[in-house]
């Protein structure tokens, strides 16, 4: 019996480790427990480096993703959506044209602009992301729209930030939405919530070198 | 009829398995399913399974399972952990991961199927208490989280996930609850003096 009580106890110091290290993996060390939590201590923890994606814009030029992920005098802040949709991306586009008012009021223009990328690119063709960006009264000197310039690039791009596209069952997508930030260094640095942009922007100003 | 009854347990877990296997994509597809019906299943197909092994998986396992503590401990881990929802979400999207899950919840029916029984009505009680008002409370929490909980499922869905995890918290405490009472002699039948072997 003594022996049983023995052996029972090493098994369970076995199971509760083996539970630790799994809960404290998945969690992060208890610091997240969904996966939007998880994608914003792991950029905190380790930013990102931006793929050399090809992408066309809304003037339909061509650009690489890269040319943000390098050193510059910009902080870029970048949400994902596709434009024929009539929820939380509403939401996202509201934040970024929050912050397109906040940049010109606060005298930001050499410091801070915007992206929005579409992951819908067999619909979202440059005219589409054109008519997008008058309807949000983005001004492209502050604010550009890109998609992907290849569809094989998709996936790269959703990996990147963590995306993940579902059907909704009403003929359009879900999709884990953010508000992300890519720092002077050009590198993606941090996720926030995609309706407080507000904080977005706190957490810039306080943060932010003197010019 | 009585050679009949154990041949139709020891079928019945790999039946189910399969059916499970085939109705994979549709327990997915939906938050609710996966937390709500696919796991119980899995969970039930492994205690379906201790049952058509008897006696041999419990030597096995028996020396390092006093009073079931072991099992117990494992089962309460494993059902915690599958209510995370960024490890529901490497289930879905990770293989590996999703083969881990079924397996763990495998495990904790098997564990559970040969241990419930030793694990006496005091342990038991301390268990069911437990995990019943944990999920309970996970169920609440889901159901009146307002931000999408799992990348790979709809807001909406978490509403009935959440139901269905308070559903199977009080079902399987007043499953468990008329068992309890008459061995731990809550009631009374004026026999005091065994009380304390019976729940042995």
């Amino acid at each position: 019996m003594t022996q049983g009580i023995a052996r029972t106890l090493a098994a369970i110091i076995v199971v509760v480790a083996l539970g630790l290290l799994a809960f404290g993996g998945v969690t992060r060390g208890f610091a997240a427990v969904t996966s939007d939590g998880v994608r914003r201590v792991d950029l905190v923890r380790a930013p990102r480096t931006l793929p050399a994606l090809l992408m066309i814009d809304q003037a339909g030029k061509t650009l690489s993703l890269a040319d943000y992920g390098s050193q510059s005098s910009y902080t870029t802040f970048v949400t994902l959506l596709y434009t024929s949709c009539d929820t939380i991306c509403r939401t996202s586009a509201s934040g970024l044209a929050f912050l397109q008012q906040e940049i010109r009021s606060r005298g930001l223009e050499g410091r801070v602009r915007l992206l929005t990328l579409s992951f819908d690119p067999f619909n979202d063709t440059p005219a589409a992301l054109a008519k997008h960006a008058r309807s949000l009264g983005a001004d492209a000197t502050l604010w550009r729209s890109a998609t992907v310039a290849s569809p094989s690039d998709l996936e790269p791009m959703l990996n990147l930030f963590d995306i993940v596209v579902i059907p909704d069952g009403l003929g359009g997508y879900s999709h884990n939405a953010a508000l992300f930030r890519i720092d002077e260094r050009g590198k993606l640095i941090k996720a926030y919530d995609v309706d407080r942009a507000d904080l977005a922007l706190a957490d810039y100003l306080y943060n932010k070198s003197e010019p | 009829m009585h050679l009949s009854t154990p041949r139709y347990i020891a079928w019945l877990p790999g039946l189910l398995l399969v059916a499970g296997a085939v109705l994979q994509p549709w327990l997915e597809a939906t938050m609710a399913r996966h937390m709500g019906l696919e796991f119980p299943l899995l969970f039930v197909i492994g205690w379906l399974t201790a049952s058509a092994a008897g006696y041999r998986l419990a030597r096995i396992i028996d020396p390092w399972n006093v009073k079931g503590l072991t099992a117990l401990v494992f089962t309460a881990l494993v059902t915690a952990f599958w209510m995370v929802p960024a490890a529901l979400d490497l289930a879905v999207l990770h293989t590996s991961v999703g083969v881990i899950k079924v397996l763990s919840w495998l495990v904790a029916g098997m564990l559970m199927g040969v241990s419930w029984r030793q694990a006496g009505v005091v342990i038991q009680a301390f268990f069911i208490f437990n995990w019943c008002w944990m999920t309970v409370a996970v169920g609440l929490i889901y159901q009146e989280a307002p931000q999408q909980l799992c990348s790979v499922y709809l807001v909406d869905d978490q509403w009935n996930a959440g139901a269905f995890m308070v559903f199977w918290a009080v079902a399987v405490f007043i499953l468990w609850l008329p068992g309890a009472i008459k061995s731990s002699n809550l009631l009374g039948d004026g026999d005091d003096s065994s009380k304390t072997q019976r729940t042995n």
